[in-house]
């Protein structure tokens, strides 16, 4: 089952403020808009990863609003309003891709952006190509999805394997071996648990390695596991709910080992299933650190606590800066239908976005900044990496 | 390893014991109305949220909630044998794809009404930690196991030594037989189903607290339900009992040996080998005409 959305206004003061501070950017004089320009979205808003689809949502719908609050985005003398047409993919490769036809045949929209599952962008990937319709992930992070030689997909967040660089470098540095895995039994935890393996040293050894799939609760026979091969550390490469599951009862099974998690386990609403001592002094890969001391993320999150009233997230980051980034080709290449020049100006863009600065490789695939945060003892986080943006804990 | 074998064995005893507990349950209903109620898991997952809802809404204790769930159960199990199954009664193969209608009724109800996303029900009394030497479980594990010891003698002392249970068996042997000797055969199935959804409901509650509340989080249960009702024997409620308890061991301590995901090829391996060697189950009995 799909589900339509069209984007409805939400008047605040804070999305006003946003909007005035998009204007110069867009070079919009005060002029009404005369047209609508809908861009295709394809997330997961039901079933089990309905909860991060939900972030990846508030992302598309702030810069929507932010645009549309400062009248809109100007192409070639024209201005331009904006409006997304959203399909609810679930996480299903099948409705993805039907998803993704539709968008391309029915809906005839210029650019497809989102995804939530790297399998489920996997399977909409070629059908862009096959229509040719750019699409933009901003949240899968399986590294093959950019390495097919689709000239029609970008992305805008970090892959795996740049996530797991910046933190094979940190495990190893602390000397945390053997270092066991629980991982999603798909292409995001085999890639992830593949990605270390290749980039740790030799001399960190490998533990134990299970995987779960998803739906899974019961983590206890990893644990076991995990216990009997005296691992020093644990990483888990899973989402938000699961990772709260398995924290808890490798907790309370006693294991005290240090905790490596992903992005998912580094907010204020994972503080919130768990507690500040489960999580005290468990590291993760972040692309967003939503309480940096930065100023583009310290803008961002005031404005995603105005409208949601809730700490903002990496997936929401990413996706607003995925549609600036697609309004921004519309600009350089002139039109907001053609969608082979908009690819084209996709591959030549430059952006100083929310995540840092967006510029696609070779690959179509961005190389933002991406940090090491670590939960502190009062239940705040700090940044440990990269050393240049390192700040103390209630900064990360 | 032994300690691993050990943190295993309590593991996979809590897990067979809710497996017991659903297992029970299908077996009470099948072996009385020969119903294969492939609803059964739904049941369980419409318990855990019935007592999340008790407990964080109503009563604020969690006996409480886990009773206030098990009566709201045995009320939805009435209206199901009177509205579903009393109705298609000489008819097989309805009963079973009812009943598989019902799934796609009550997991989107649920979601209707709850939501998609998990909920969590964290009961500070049964949340301590409970160590074992270097290990370290939580009283919930043990509560479970407790629980489901206490409930499945209750039942069997029901069943063997009440005139209701003497009935309810006798049904399930010759349900016409049951009827001359002046056996109102309604009242049994009504009864069998009550039990039953009881039973469901009594799970999804104990495992609620442990792991989290979710539309499938009867699934999984249900699966391993059949397939422990099917080793022990259709109908057999010792093959009930021992086949939960079986299958929560056996799969919990097999991840020591292969890896993990491979747990529940270890579980249906077992299930085929037992259908190749003795068809009827461990406890069951052959019946003349049947394969």
């Amino acid at each position: 089952m799909t589900t339509m959305k069209q984007i409805t206004t939400r008047a605040t003061a804070v999305a006003a403020l946003a909007a005035l501070a998009a204007m110069p950017a867009f070079g919009v004089s005060g002029a009404m808009a005369q047209e609508t320009v809908t861009l295709g979205i394809v997330t997961a808003q039901t079933g089990p990863l309905a909860a991060p689809g939900r972030f990846q949502m508030n992302g598309f719908d702030l810069a929507v609003q932010a645009i549309n609050e400062a009248g809109g985005f100007e192409v070639d003398g024209e201005t331009y309003m904006l409006d997304l047409q959203v399909y609810d993919t679930r996480c299903n490769a099948a409705e993805g891709a039907s998803a993704m036809q539709r968008l391309a045949t029915v809906d005839q929209v210029p650019v497809v952006l989102g995804e939530l599952c790297s399998p489920v962008a996997a399977a909409e990937a070629p059908i862009a190509a096959d229509f040719g319709v750019p699409l933009v992930l901003t949240v899968p992070t399986a590294p093959n999805l950019t390495e097919q030689g689709n000239e029609w997909l970008f992305r805008v967040n970090p892959n795996n394997f740049q996530l797991n660089e910046a933190l094979a470098a940190f495990v190893a540095e602390n000397g945390w071996s053997p270092l066991s895995f629980i991982a999603w039994n798909n292409d995001a935890g085999r890639g992830g648990v593949n990605g270390m393996r290749e980039l740790l040293p030799d001399d960190v050894e490998f533990g134990y390695v299970g995987y779960f799939n998803v739906g899974e609760v019961d983590f206890s026979s990893h644990i076991a596991n995990i216990r009997n091969e005296g691992s020093e550390a644990i990483m888990l490469l899973m989402d938000e709910e699961p990772g709260a599951l398995a924290i808890r009862q490798i907790r309370d099974a006693g294991l005290d080992a240090q905790l490596v998690g992903t992005l998912a386990m580094g907010s204020s609403r994972f503080l919130d299933r768990l507690n500040a001592e489960y999580l005290d002094g468990m590291a993760q890969y972040n692309a967003f650190p939503p309480n940096a001391p930065i100023p583009r993320i310290e803008e961002f999150s005031a404005l995603y606590e105005a409208a949601y009233g809730e700490e903002s997230h990496g997936f929401a980051a990413q996706s607003y800066d995925g549609i600036f980034v697609v309004i921004a080709a519309m600009q350089a290449a002139g039109t907001v239908s053609d969608s082979a020049a908009i690819r084209d100006a996709l591959a030549e863009i430059s952006w100083d976005g929310v995540i840092g600065p967006i510029m696609f490789n070779e690959n179509n695939q961005a190389e933002p900044p991406v940090y090491i945060t670590q939960w502190c003892d009062d239940g705040t986080r700090r940044i440990l990496f990269p050393d240049d943006l390192a700040a103390d804990c209630g900064f990360g | 390893m032994a300690q691993a074998l050990l943190e295993q064995i309590i593991n996979g005893t809590m897990m067979g014991s809710i497996y017991m507990l659903v297992a029970l349950g299908m077996v009470l209903i099948y072996g009385v109305m020969h119903v294969l109620n492939f609803a059964h898991g739904v049941l369980f997952m419409v318990g855990g949220y019935v007592c999340h809802f008790f407990f964080t809404q109503v009563l604020d204790s969690y006996l409480l909630a886990i009773l206030g769930s098990m009566a709201v159960l045995s009320v939805i199990g009435l209206a199901l044998e009177r509205g579903v199954f009393r109705r298609l009664r000489d008819n097989l193969r309805m009963q079973v794809i009812a009943s598989l209608g019902l799934i796609l009724v009550i997991q989107n109800g649920v979601i209707a009404i709850w939501g998609p996303n998990a909920l969590q029900m964290r009961i500070t009394t049964t949340d301590i930690r409970v160590p074992i030497g270097e290990l370290s479980f939580t009283l919930q594990h043990f509560l479970i196991i407790g629980t489901v010891g206490v409930t499945v003698t209750a039942i069997w002392l029901f069943l063997t030594r009440t005139r209701i249970g003497t009935a309810l068996r006798a049904t399930s042997q010759n349900a016409e037989a049951a009827q001359v000797v002046g056996i109102d055969a309604n009242r049994m199935y009504v009864a069998s189903f009550l039990i039953g959804c009881a039973l469901a409901a009594l799970g999804g509650a104990l495992l609620g607290p442990l792991f989290l509340i979710f539309p499938t989080m009867g699934d999984l249960p249900l699966l391993k339900g059949l397939a422990a009702i099917i080793i022990g024997g259709m109908g057999s409620i010792p093959g009930a009992i021992i086949g939960g308890l079986g299958i929560g061991i056996v799969e919990a301590v097999s991840t020591l040996y292969i890896p993990t995901d491979f747990r529940d090829t270890v579980v249906f391996a077992a299930l085929i080998a037992v259908l190749l060697l003795r068809p009827q189950g461990l406890f069951g009995v052959r019946v003349r005409g049947e394969a």
